[in-house]
Order: C-alpha cells, then sequence, then structure tokens
C-alpha cells in the first residue's frame, strides 16, 4: 500500500536516481498495472456498445463480448438510410459543439481573468450569485427556451427555433458558470509579477490576457474545451425539442 | 494556500489602460451598433409583446453602455458577454419558471387567454355557425381557366342551384351554358369553361375559401363539406371576459381558465388559458397525499445519492488523475486519451447499456459473478443493490470529468512545492495528504459543490436506469430522488401540471440553494476562493 | 465625454431608421409529423401528392412518444405540424387544450374503418384521427416446446413445471415483471378490470376495478408461480430475451417484436390469450394508432382532405400496415393482408377492449405496476398490494377534479 500511495503522489521522477533504478522501475511497473486495471473498468462497457452494434438484434441481454452472428445491418441502415442523413448528423454535431466549445473558452476565460486579477466592488457577490444561478433545477426551463427561441427568430429569423445559431446560443448561455471558476482557479496559480512586468513595459490589460496568460493556461483551456465539447456533443434534450428539421438535426436527436 | 503564489494585497488593477484614440473610437463605435441593434431589437419585442424579454434585453444593453463608458466599472466589461448571455438563456428561463409556479399552466390550460380567446374569434370551421332561416347547403365547386368560380348548391329539399359570386342563385343553373351530365349526387359532371374542383383542390385554393357567393342579403360561403349563409359562432366581450355563443345564446364566463356557461357548471368551451393561482400549487404540493408518503426515506437518499455519486467520481477520477500524472508512464496522452472515451458516449446510450450489463437474469456482468460466486446481486429488485447499481452507474458515468478537472488542476500545482517537501523527508502518503488534496480542493471545491447540486436533481440517469424502482409504494420507489419523486406527482395524471411542476423546482432549488451555501461554509471553499490572490 | 455620448445617440438613431422588418411568409406546405417507420411511407406520398397538387410536403421524423410531449410544447406557440401520428390514449390529454381538429369521413370512408378503431379516436360524439392501426397483445408460445395452445392459465402452469422438469427449455411462462399492460390479459381472463364501463361501453372512473376480486386472483395465481419457483422475475428486455433464445417457452407481448423473433429464427406461433378459471376469456387491450389534425393549423382543410382522399387507400394503408408490422384499422387493407400473425393478433384482439382513454387512466398505469412488482417479489400480499394500489389512485383521481371540468361540451 504504501507503494502505492508513494508512487501516486510523486508527479515527477526523482532527478538524483536513473531512469532505470530499481525503485523507479518498481513504481513504473505499478502505475501501469493500475493503469491497465483502470483501462478494462473504464473500456469494458464501451466494448458491450460496439458488440451491440454489431449485433443484428439489437439487444445487449445474452450475448458475450464477440456477438454470436456478427452483422453489418445497423452500420448499413445508419449510412445508407436517406430519411436518415446520418454523415449529415455528425457534422451538424460537430459543428455546434466545436464552435459551443471555442466560444465557451473564450467568454468564460475572459471572466475567469477578471475575476483572477482585478478588484472590485461586487467581485464576491457576482461569483457566488454566477455560482448559485447555475445550481437551479433546469428541466422545466426547456419551454421557456422553446417560447424564447421562438420569439427571437420571429424578429431575427438565424436565431430562431430549427437553427444551430439559436441552439448554440441557448448553450453558450451555461457558459459563465462552472467553466468560470474552475479556469479562475487555475489563473490564480500564474504568478502576478508576470502581469507586472508586462505592465511596466506597457501593456494593456487584454494584450496581458492574450499574449501572456492565454498560452500560459493551455491545459485548463482544454479542459474546458473538452468538457464543454462533450456537454453539447452528447446533450440529446434541447436538440430534440429546439431543432425539428431532418437537415438540421444532430446526432443525438436523430 | 498561501504557498500558490503570495498574493501582494490591494495591488490592484483597477482601470483600463489608458485608451489609445483609436481605442475609444472603436468602443463608441461598437457600443453605437449595439445600441442601435438593442433599440431596434426592442422595438420589435415590444410589437410582439414579449415585454419581459425586452426588459431585460434593456436591462443587458443599459449594462453594456455602462461597462463600456464608465471607467470604474472598467473589470465588468471582461464579463460582458458571458453575463449577457447569462441573462438571456439563464435567467429568463428561471424568472418563467418562478412565474409559472404561480399559474395553472398545463394540460387544459396551455395558451395565454388572448391565444385562446383568438382561437375563437377566427373564422375556421367550428367556429362558424348557420344561423336560424339560413339554409344550409350540400355543395360542389368549380373553377374556370381565367380563376372565377361558381358552386353548384344542393338544399336539403333536394333543389338544386348555381351561384356565383355577385349574382343571385339560379335555380338548376338556369341560363349556365354547358351543364354537363348530373352525379349520382346530383351535381354536374362538368360545367363548359369549369374544372370542378375536387376535395384537395378545393382545400388548397385560398381563394374560394374566403369568397362570398350570391348577392349581399343572401350570401354564401362555404366551410369543411357545407355551403351557407355561415356566421361567427363567438363573441367576445373584453370588459367582462365573457364569450357568447351565438348559435345557442349561451354566455361564457373565464373562471380560472376556463371559460364556463353562467348557467350550468359543466358547460364550458373546449381548451383553456392559464391564470394566477397564487400560492396554490404550493398548497397542493404541501397537501398532496402523496408527500406524506415516504419523504423522509427519499430525502436521506437524494442527499446520500448526490454525496456518494461526488465523492466516488471524485475518488476515482483523482486516483487516475495522479497515476497518470507522471512521466514514467509510458505512451501517457494515448492511455489518458482511451480513459476518457466513456465520457465520449452519450449518457442516454451508456445508461441503457448499463442496464443490460446488470440485468439480473442475462446481464453479462450478473452472469459471471454468478457462475464464480454462484449468487449474483439482484440490481433491479432489492433496495439496497439497486441504490449500489445507480451508484455504479454514476460512477462510471463521472469519473472522466472528474479525472479531467483533476488533471488540470494538478498541473496548476508547482513542482517546487514538492522538492521542499521532498527535503524535509515527508513521505508520498504525507506529501499527499498535507500538499497534494488541500492545493487540489482549492481550485477543485467549488466543482465538486456544483457537482453536488447537480446530481442532487440528476433524474435523468435514474429515469433512464430502472425508472426509480424497484418500489416502496405504488407511488414511490428506493432510487427516487425528491425531483424524479416529485415530477411523478406533477406528470403523474396523464396530463402536465407545469404550474405544480415549476414550484417543486423552486422548492428543490431553495433546498440545493441551502446546502450549497453551507457547503460553501463548511469546507471553507468560498474563503478560500475569494481571498486566494 | 457628453461629446461622446451625443455622438453615440446621433449614430444610433441613424441605424435604428435603417433597420428593417423580417417578416416570415405563410407557405400553404403540409407538415406531418411522423415516426421513423412511417415517415419514409408518407414522404412517397408526399411527393407524389406535390407533383399532382403543387403542395409542398414535408414529413417530419421523431420519437413516437415525442410527437405528444412536442406538439404539447409548439401547439399552443402556433407551431407544430398540419398532420401527426398518434396513439388514442393522447386523446383526453390533447383535445383538453383542443389541440385536435374534428374530422368528418363520409359513410362511405367511414364503413371501412373498424368500428373499434373509429370509435377509439371518438370523444363525445366528435371523431378526430383516421385510424391506420389497432395494436393488441396475444400469446407467444415456442412451438418446439409447446405445439398446441394453452387454453387455460392453469394449463400454462402444468406446461411450465413440465418444461422445467423435462430440461425442455430454461423457463415456461415468463413476464415482464411490473408491465401493467401485459399483465391485463391476464387479470381479465380471471375476473379483473381497471375502469367498469357503462352501457355505452365509456369507461367509468368512479368504478376502479384494480383491486376487485378477479384482480387480486390474478395476481395471486402469478405471485404463485413465482413463490413455487415455476416463473422467473424477468423485465421485459429480458423475458424477450429469453424467449427469444428459446431459454422461455411462452410470453405474452405485442406485434412490435415479430421482426426481432422472426429474424432470430425461433419457431413461434401466435394464439389467444388462455382464459381464467370460470372460463373468461383473457381480453387484451386494444391500442389504435391514427392521424390527426392540429386544430390550430392554417390548412385543416387541407390535411384533412389529405387523409381522406390519400392516406385513406388499400395501397397505403397496406404498406403502413407491412412497415408497422399490425394488423390495419382499414378493413379493405385487412383482407387483402396474407400474413397469418395478423390474423392471430386479430383473433386474439377480438375479445379486446379499447385502453381507456380517460384521463384518470393516467393515475393508474404507475401505481398499478408497482404493485403487481411488490406482490411478485413478496413484499406484499397481492390483496394488500393492490388494495393499496386502489387506494393512491383513487385519492388521486380526487386530487384532480380539472379532469370533469376540461371534457368537451
Amino acid at each position: 500500500m504504501s507503494e502505492i500511495t508513494k508512487a501516486v503522489a510523486s508527479p515527477n521522477v526523482d532527478q538524483k536516481e536513473g531512469y532505470w533504478s530499481a525503485r523507479v522501475t518498481r513504481e513504473r511497473t505499478l502505475r501501469l498495472v493500475i493503469i491497465a486495471f483502470a483501462l478494462v473498468y473504464a473500456l469494458f462497457p464501451v466494448l458491450f456498445i460496439m458488440s451491440s452494434s454489431f449485433n443484428p438484434s439489437g439487444s445487449i441481454l445474452g450475448q458475450g463480448i464477440i456477438p454470436r452472428n456478427a452483422s453489418l445491418v445497423h452500420y448499413n441502415a445508419l449510412l445508407n438510410s436517406p430519411n436518415n442523413p446520418f454523415p449529415l448528423w455528425v457534422w451538424n454535431s460537430v459543428k455546434i459543439s466545436t464552435i459551443t466549445a471555442v466560444l465557451a473558452v473564450l467568454i468564460s476565460s475572459l471572466s475567469a481573468y477578471a475575476f483572477s486579477r482585478f478588484r472590485f466592488k461586487g467581485r464576491r457577490t457576482l461569483l457566488l450569485t454566477v455560482f448559485l444561478i447555475q445550481v437551479f433545477p433546469s428541466t422545466l426551463a426547456i419551454v421557456a427556451i422553446y417560447l424564447l427561441l421562438q420569439t427571437i427568430g420571429e424578429i431575427i429569423p438565424p436565431f430562431g427555433l430549427n437553427t444551430h445559431a439559436g441552439l448554440i446560443l441557448v448553450y453558450l448561455g451555461g457558459a459563465l458558470g462552472i467553466n468560470t471558476w474552475l479556469m479562475k482557479g487555475f489563473f490564480d496559480t500564474v504568478p502576478r509579477e508576470l502581469d507586472e512586468s508586462a505592465m511596466m513595459d506597457g501593456a494593456t490589460n487584454f494584450q496581458i490576457f492574450w499574449v501572456i496568460i492565454f498560452p500560459l493556461v493551455r491545459p485548463i483551456l482544454a479542459v474546458v474545451a473538452i468538457l464543454t465539447f462533450v456537454g453539447t456533443y452528447g446533450d440529446f434534450i434541447l436538440p430534440l425539442v429546439l431543432i425539428n428539421e431532418p437537415q438540421e438535426y444532430t446526432l443525438a436527436g436523430g | 494556500m498561501a504557498a500558490i503564489s503570495q498574493p501582494q494585497k490591494n495591488v490592484l488593477y483597477p482601470s483600463s489602460t489608458p485608451a489609445s484614440p483609436v481605442g475609444l473610437i472603436l468602443r463608441l463605435v461598437g457600443i453605437a451598433i449595439l445600441d442601435a441593434f438593442a433599440i431596434w431589437f426592442v422595438s420589435q419585442l415590444i410589437a410582439d409583446q414579449a415585454w419581459f424579454l425586452a426588459f431585460l434585453v434593456v436591462i443587458v444593453t443599459i449594462g453594456f453602455n455602462a461597462f463600456f463608458l464608465s471607467e470604474r466599472l472598467y473589470p465588468f466589461r471582461w464579463f460582458s458577454p458571458g453575463l449577457a448571455l447569462m441573462i438571456l438563456m439563464v435567467v429568463y428561463p428561471m424568472v418563467y419558471t418562478i412565474y409559472v409556479a404561480f399559474t395553472n399552466y398545463g394540460t387544459g390550460h396551455l395558451r395565454t387567454q388572448e391565444q385562446l380567446v383568438q382561437s375563437f374569434l377566427e373564422p375556421r370551421g367550428s367556429n362558424l355557425y348557420i344561423p336560424e332561416g339560413a339554409t344550409p347547403y350540400e355543395f360542389a365547386a368549380y373553377r374556370s381557366e381565367d380563376g372565377r368560380y361558381l358552386l353548384w348548391l344542393i338544399d336539403e329539399q333536394g333543389n338544386a342551384f348555381a351561384a356565383a359570386p355577385g349574382e343571385p342563385l339560379k335555380a338548376n343553373g338556369e341560363g349556365i351554358e354547358g351543364i354537363g351530365p348530373l352525379d349520382e349526387d346530383g351535381f354536374p359532371e362538368t360545367i363548359q369553361g369549369f374544372e370542378r374542383l375536387n376535395r384537395i383542390q378545393l382545400a388548397s385554393d385560398d381563394t374560394i375559401n374566403t369568397q362570398i357567393f350570391g348577392t349581399a342579403e343572401d350570401s354564401i360561403g362555404i366551410s369543411g363539406r357545407n355551403a351557407a349563409r355561415f356566421e361567427l359562432r363567438y363573441s367576445y366581450d373584453a370588459a367582462s371576459n365573457t364569450i357568447t355563443d351565438l348559435s345557442t345564446g349561451t354566455t361564457y364566463t373565464g373562471i380560472e381558465g376556463i371559460y364556463t356557461s353562467t348557467t350550468d357548471p359543466n358547460d364550458t368551451l373546449p381548451g383553456g388559458y392559464y391564470v394566477g393561482v397564487g400560492l396554490g400549487n404550493f398548497i397542493d404540493l404541501f397537501t398532496s397525499p402523496a408527500i406524506s408518503g415516504p419523504l423522509i426515506i427519499i430525502f436521506v437518499w437524494t442527499v446520500m445519492h448526490a454525496l456518494f455519486a461526488v465523492l466516488l467520481t471524485f475518488a476515482l477520477g483523482l486516483s487516475f488523475a495522479l497515476v497518470f500524472n507522471s512521466d514514467l508512464v509510458p505512451g501517457k496522452k494515448i492511455l489518458r486519451s482511451a480513459m476518457l472515451i466513456p465520457y465520449a458516449i452519450p449518457a442516454f446510450i451508456s445508461v441503457l447499456i448499463w442496464r443490460g450489463l446488470l440485468s439480473e437474469q442475462l446481464g453479462p456482468i450478473s452472469v459471471t459473478v454468478r457462475d464464480w460466486f454462484g449468487w449474483s446481486p439482484p440490481w433491479f429488485t432489492d433496495a439496497f443493490w439497486a441504490r449500489i447499481g445507480v451508484l455504479l452507474v454514476q460512477m462510471w458515468l463521472g469519473f472522466p470529468y472528474m479525472m479531467l478537472v483533476c488533471m488540470g488542476a494538478l498541473q496548476s500545482i508547482p513542482s517546487e512545492i514538492y522538492e521542499a517537501s521532498n527535503v524535509d523527508g515527508a513521505n508520498a502518503w504525507q506529501r499527499f495528504w498535507s500538499l497534494t488534496l488541500p492545493l487540489l480542493l482549492v481550485s477543485v471545491g467549488p466543482i465538486l459543490i456544483s457537482s453536488f447540486a447537480f446530481n442532487f436533481n440528476n433524474f435523468g440517469v435514474i429515469r433512464l436506469y430502472n425508472q426509480g424502482g424497484p418500489a416502496i409504494t405504488p407511488t414511490a420507489g428506493w432510487t427516487d430522488i425528491l425531483i424524479s419523486y416529485t415530477y411523478r406527482l406533477a406528470f403523474a395524471a396523464g396530463t402536465t401540471d407545469y404550474g405544480l411542476a415549476s414550484a417543486i423546482t423552486i422548492v428543490i432549488f431553495f433546498i440545493v440553494l441551502v446546502i450549497t451555501v453551507i457547503n460553501f461554509r463548511f469546507t471553507g471553499a468560498w474563503e478560500e476562493v475569494s481571498q486566494n490572490v | 465625454m457628453n461629446k461622446h455620448i451625443l455622438a453615440v445617440m446621433l449614430m444610433l438613431v441613424f441605424i435604428a431608421s435603417l433597420s428593417v422588418n423580417f417578416a416570415a411568409a405563410q407557405d400553404d406546405t403540409l407538415v406531418i409529423w411522423a415516426d421513423e417507420n412511417r415517415a419514409p411511407i408518407l414522404e412517397a406520398l408526399g411527393a407524389q401528392f406535390t407533383e399532382e397538387y403543387g403542395i409542398p410536403v414535408t414529413v417530419t421524423q421523431l420519437g413516437f412518444g415525442d410527437i405528444r410531449d412536442q406538439l404539447i410544447i409548439a401547439g399552443p406557440a402556433g407551431e407544430g405540424p398540419d398532420i401527426l401520428i398518434g396513439a388514442h390514449d393522447w386523446l383526453g390529454q390533447l383535445t383538453a387544450d383542443n389541440l385536435l381538429a374534428p374530422i368528418e369521413l363520409d359513410e362511405e370512408l367511414a364503413a371501412q374503418f373498424s368500428p373499434v378503431a373509429l370509435q377509439a379516436f371518438t370523444q363525445d360524439g366528435v371523431l378526430y384521427g383516421v385510424p391506420y392501426a389497432v395494436e393488441n397483445v396475444a400469446f407467444f408460445r415456442n412451438t418446439e416446446l409447446v405445439p398446441d395452445a394453452p387454453a387455460t392459465w392453469e394449463e400454462v402452469r402444468q406446461i411450465s413445471e413440465e418444461i422445467q422438469e423435462s430440461g425442455a427449455a430454461q423457463y415456461g411462462f415468463v413476464y415482464q415483471n411490473g408491465d401493467p399492460y401485459h399483465f391485463f390479459g391476464i387479470q381479465s381472463a380471471f375476473g379483473g378490470y381497471v375502469f367498469g364501463q357503462d352501457e355505452n361501453g365509456n369507461y367509468v372512473a368512479s368504478d376502479l376495478g384494480v383491486d376487485s376480486e378477479g384482480s387480486v386472483a390474478a395476481l395471486q395465481w402469478m405471485t404463485d408461480m413465482v413463490t413455487d419457483g415455476v416463473m422467473p422475475l424477468t423485465t421485459g428486455d429480458e423475458a424477450t430475451a429469453l424467449f427469444e433464445s428459446g431459454d422461455a417457452a411462452m410470453m405474452i407481448t405485442g406485434p412490435w417484436f415479430l421482426q426481432r423473433f422472426r429474424d432470430a429464427g425461433v419457431p413461434f406461433a401466435i394464439s389467444d390469450i388462455p382464459a381464467g378459471p370460470d372460463g373468461n376469456p383473457g381480453s387484451p387491450f386494444l391500442g389504435v394508432q391514427a392521424f390527426m389534425v392540429n386544430n390550430f393549423s392554417d390548412n385543416v382543410d387541407l390535411a384533412i382532405a389529405f387523409l381522406t382522399e390519400y392516406v385513406a387507400t388499400e395501397e397505403t394503408m397496406v404498406e403502413l400496415s407491412t412497415v408497422g408490422t399490425r394488423p390495419s384499422a382499414f378493413i379493405p387493407a385487412n383482407e387483402v393482408a396474407t400474413d397469418p400473425d395478423f390474423a392471430a393478433f386479430a383473433s386474439a384482439g377480438a375479445v379486446g377492449q379499447p385502453m381507456p382513454s380517460i384521463p384518470e387512466m393516467g393515475s393508474v398505469w404507475g401505481a398499478w405496476g408497482s404493485a403487481i412488482s411488490l406482490a411478485l417479489g413478496g413484499d406484499n400480499t397481492p390483496d394488500e398490494a393492490f388494495g393499496a394500489a386502489a387506494e393512491a389512485i383513487r385519492a388521486e383521481i380526487e386530487a384532480t377534479p380539472e379532469a370533469e371540468a376540461t371534457t368537451a361540451p
């Protein structure tokens, strides 16, 4: 057990020991064993999903990992049905998710930077409000969002019902929430001396943000982008209600 | 915490850096365009009578102007895009939900009063009637090449007439040339110069449906399959909010969103509009017989479910993140990406797969466990195991999220800290508890609290997985959480009671709010985050 | 700063004056909401229609249940389709908001529909749908294990015991635990009922039969099967998979699994639902599916004309019946159907009763189903389980006064 914990908490190879020393080898083996278990845990249900996709009956019950009579009927139906333009839906999904993820990262990083770097009246209140608003159970909001997009669509059709832009707008509404908190924590760890020296050189706040901070926080930007992308990609309730034209469907909606 | 980066107190960036003239002009132009757009948008919203939305847009616009014109509010410029979207897409639905909680919006009351009244006043089939003294006819319609129309009418006595717009009726089509042989119903199969319209042509011809045939004194229109002098059946009096059915003379008054006859309370007009019911939904909620049921069991489970879901996913996600967070792991990036695959699969698919995997009779997991131990847990029929099953599924669905978050947070911990502690001779276990975890919790703490709040209301998974079963009583199940249980009440009677559901939402929101604030206090996460830097 | 603000004001007034109003044009398109099975047929039909009359037809594919859920959101807002497909038990909810247009059929055309189907879509004497399919469950048996159809539930038990003893298959009869819809065939055979009917065949909400003697007897019979080890506790998925693989010999299910069982190659036959101890036939619920017209469509007449002239034809109805693997509600289509399984379903459905579409039925399903699984799981006796369920349902019906108020005049 102590080996595990040792392995767990030392993030980097001890510089004094060689890469192939006995201790390091032992630690690496241990990590790899844990990783092997983790991968099995993470992936075995995925195998079943793939296996059932080859199974003609469409049920996962009573099947092994290798389907008894493998068949491509589902794939055939998926790719060649004129009624379900599946590749188009994938494209729609990817498009919407990518745009949402990029914009969400931009919007929330702007806010996170301000929360992290500026001191102003109302900062705490705003921070807390942003947090608390998103614990509101949004299950029922769908009716309101439908009516909202309908109203907007009557005035600005490109953002109404049945449009991808409208859907993206709805997703971005949540961009300010937990993402901002996640990023703020990371921004806080970027030393302020960097900002200060840049400011001495006459850089504007935006330049500091864009040129200095932004590249430094890439790991968290990536995390937020992935979280947003996957969240959008996997959502099926909103597209189901807001999008009613097969050409505009997203993957999950179809 | 001070170790992360020593804050220099009160070194603020209070204002924007001195603006260059070009920057200022760009900003003003931007604001001008935005204002112009907003004014136009608001005027359109007001024309559409979307008052509340118009109000929000005004607020957002004023905010933008203030933030971008005032130096004092400079920091808010950075929030403006996020805030604007949040107000529009999150706050608006929230306020709408609160509003609905005080109305009877739901089945039977789905429209606004205006929409409902309008639906009775439109000249459509069921809104028309044939007044006393007017003759109903069966008819056939004919259209000429140049767009003239002719009706052939047959009254109840079998008398036939031809009718054209603006001309008196002609008995048996006298004076019209080229009337072909009559079909079995007595309508001419052809009329020279005219084409007889079939039902579809008739229905898709917008002109004929609004055409008045015959003279002003004896005007005839068509509706559905009849022709007659139709009149509007309903008249509306806004002052008293009554609708009168002119065909019967009955007056209907709007009572609780239903137009009800003044003489017979069982005689109502179809459909209804939504009206305010004050605290009615809240009273229903707290006096409903179902609520007095197994509420305690469900509440405790709701809290446990959210708590365990967060702790288990966090523990698992963090462990994996730690194991991967080392240069010793070859192919780290690829392996790590593989771990995130579960996250890329939409939850509704994974949940169904898990339902299959755990299926008591045939699920691969159950079968394997039974082969090894001769017994497998009754995942769906036993209260305890059903709950364990739900948590297992939540754990699998949720660990990649936590792993991602922890991976990001771990990278923000500077390695110098570890080096310092190495010198102090702390062992790995101590380092984890005294350094890694507390540092991690600073940035991850709020995520955990938000994750708790999310899982408190996460009934999507439970509904897909086992619908809250197994049953405690006929209306509640062992894995039901507060929101799934109460929504069952709101949507139970084959109807949708949005009013009640909204009231439930608000009550639950307050519960979550209180728990969240307590969490913040309890963990000290709030203080740390707000003081840090 | 004042100068700037003035400049801003001037500029925005200028720009605002340039703005134009986008107005959506009204068009004469016929929009149909249908599920994935029926959508292709309707699309082909729509293409024909467009060619003949120049009116575009758009078919939107939705999940069957989503059609209702979305109509409730879109309909009152003035959006939504002109035509939708749906099941008759939606009728109460949709008419409560006046969302459906009344449909008149010529006598000649009406006579071609199964009377039960029309009855199911009629409320207070007004027809709201053009039915295309009637569905009901029937008794499935694996013909290798059970060559002859059992006539009574007592026989079903005997056969199940024999099969288990001989080891011919793992199980005899299997049931979708907690599913009241499939249970009703057994419940009715033992003399139970859900709602009593008046002399016109309308269901009476005040006469709830969930805890009637026959209902309890049926549940007792099944509970005994479980406690004596003759029947396993299986979910719907499991029961189906067991039957499909030949591991279970008998079950009650509906036409939706015909294709799957045929593909799996399991030898099966369909027969009437076995009778109870007093010789009562097991009568399944009848479900009817139909095309309905959105009352707030701009093209109500056109939509109805499309249905009566284009959809209510033998050719289309046969197609609909084939893709849906359900007997048609259109008599001429059934006459040309050659599928013996359809005839078997029709025979089982001959003694069926329309699934109640009164709003009170919504209160019944959940409690009724939970009671069944509580009894089968041994938590309650059948008597207690159905008693408690009936009590809960009665309380809920009383607490929902709107059900009466929304009945149309």
